[in-house]
């Protein structure tokens, strides 16, 4: 059995597959042995009824949008087709370099999706949450704010003030009482952390 | 890389003095007692001094030095690919190998030449299949390597250090890789030559103008867990006994590497847990 509590190197053999041992994260499977992948401390874990050996790194994992995950997004671009934003966060851990997302039409929102009208939902600058559809193409992650939970989360107004959600789809402005449409995303605990 | 018009151009070529004063070594490159001219063995490599986590700028890094051989590597990303042509599903490595402009005996170029092109493909080559590719999809990990000496063997330490950057990095990878060089002049097969052991073609200074029969120079990276050669660069000629032989050396002095490696990293954890 594998001692616990001790660093790995990639490419360090730490035990065989066999006795209900699964690879986790950080580390491979070959030829009925797992091997870490990072440097890092070595764990386990005990996920439905198998032990998960895994290879962890104090530092933030390598995060990358990957499908499912939710990102937190700053909106660039907006045109009546599609939506550009700048994926600046996945889930908790904030991207050193943003990564670009774009958001479809049709991916808006759950309802009446041939219905959207881009400008009454996003604007450049506002902070949005998303859902990563796919990895996309060339160019940029599709996402997607068809759930209650996701949209636009921080948005300014035209006097600057950051604006108070009313609806699921409007917002109003606490100088001016301006109304301005949005695709608003109903903030549950759980999709935010506080940072500092 | 662009050329700076703003910089204050030195000369086109500089040579040291050295040079001019026809300056020879008396001794010759392995003496009698079977030594070589810093007292090593002709299997025994230099001692090896390394260092993850030298550039605190970079993802990760990593330092080594070998007696006059110093290389420094720092690993960025991994990053969006902005170019659409570029583009692939599976992840990217990109590799720029630089000599430092006061690295070796001549004065190097700020701007990458065709040498220091091939070298950073062949240690993208040795580098790229120990790397977890399809853990980052669609960006790319850069991996910039200096040397800041070349006191020889600056591909093998390009290698090993290399590796330990990307490790450092926390990238996922099946294995490190160790590079390790050696020069055959004639029956001796030297491991880890200098400078002068890279440069001379035969072993004593008398018999400067005789052909020994086989030169050769050659360069492998190994992953030792998994025990897999990611890359064999050879240049010169070798029999194929000859290339055997310089392989299997190669080979076991690199896994004598593999300590070092592994006592570097292991460190480097240790810090990253502390703070």
């Amino acid at each position: 059995m594998p001692t616990e509590e001790c660093i790995r190197i990639p490419g360090e053999r730490i035990c065989r597959t066999d006795k209900g041992l699964v690879a986790g994260r950080g580390t491979y499977e070959c030829n009925g042995q797992i091997y870490s992948s990072v440097a890092g401390m070595q764990l386990k874990s005990d996920k439905d009824g198998k032990v998960h050996i895994e290879v962890q790194r104090e530092m933030k994992q390598n995060v990358l949008p990957e499908i499912g995950m939710i990102v937190t997004a700053k909106v660039t671009n907006v045109n009546p087709r599609q939506c550009k934003c700048a994926i600046i966060s996945v889930e908790t851990t904030s991207l050193s370099d943003p990564f670009r997302g774009v958001i479809r039409s049709e991916d808006v929102r759950s309802t009446e999706r041939d219905k959207v009208e881009m400008y009454k939902c996003f604007k450049p600058g506002d902070v949005i949450l998303a859902r990563v559809l796919s990895l996309g193409d060339a160019q940029s992650y599709i996402l997607t704010t068809a759930e209650n939970e996701l949209g636009v989360v921080i948005a300014l107004s035209e006097s600057g003030a950051t604006m108070v959600p009313i609806s699921w789809n409007e917002m109003q402005c606490p100088a001016t009482y301006a109304k301005e449409y949005r695709k608003v995303a109903k903030v549950q605990s759980d999709h935010i952390t506080q940072n500092g | 890389m662009p050329v700076d018009n703003r910089r204050l151009w030195t000369p086109e070529e500089t040579i040291p003095p050295e040079f001019i004063t026809k300056y020879r070594p008396t001794t010759e490159l392995v003496n009698q007692n079977g030594k070589r001219r810093d007292g090593r063995e002709a299997n025994q490599h230099r001692p090896t001094y390394l260092k993850a986590g030298a550039i605190s700028q970079a993802k990760g890094s990593a330092y080594i030095e070998m007696a006059d051989t110093k290389v420094i590597a720092a690993v960025y990303g991994p990053r969006e690919v902005m170019k659409r042509e570029d583009f692939t599903m599976s992840g990217q490595v990109k590799c720029v190998f630089k000599f430092a402009t006061f690295s070796c005996k001549t004065r190097q170029k700020h701007i990458e030449d065709d040498r220091e092109k091939e070298l950073s493909m062949t240690i993208l080559e040795a580098l790229k299949p120990a790397i977890r590719l399809d853990k980052f999809p669609k960006a790319r990990l850069e991996i910039f390597i200096t040397v800041l000496q070349d006191g020889g063997s600056a591909l093998a330490a390009a290698i090993t250090c290399g590796s330990v950057a990307v490790a450092d990095a926390g990238m996922e990878m099946y294995d490190v890789v160790i590079g390790c060089s050696l020069r055959q002049i004639g029956e001796r097969s030297l491991i880890d030559p200098t400078t002068d052991e890279e440069s001379h073609r035969s072993l004593s200074q008398s018999d400067e103008k005789s052909n020994e029969t086989s030169q050769a120079m050659m360069t492998v990276a190994l992953m030792p867990s998994i025990n897999q050669v990611s890359s064999i660069i050879q240049k010169g000629e070798l029999s194929i006994d000859g290339a055997k032989q310089a392989l299997k050396q190669c080979l076991d002095t690199a896994r004598k590497l593999h300590p070092v490696i592994k006592q570097c990293l292991n460190k480097a954890v240790e810090a990253k847990l502390k703070r």
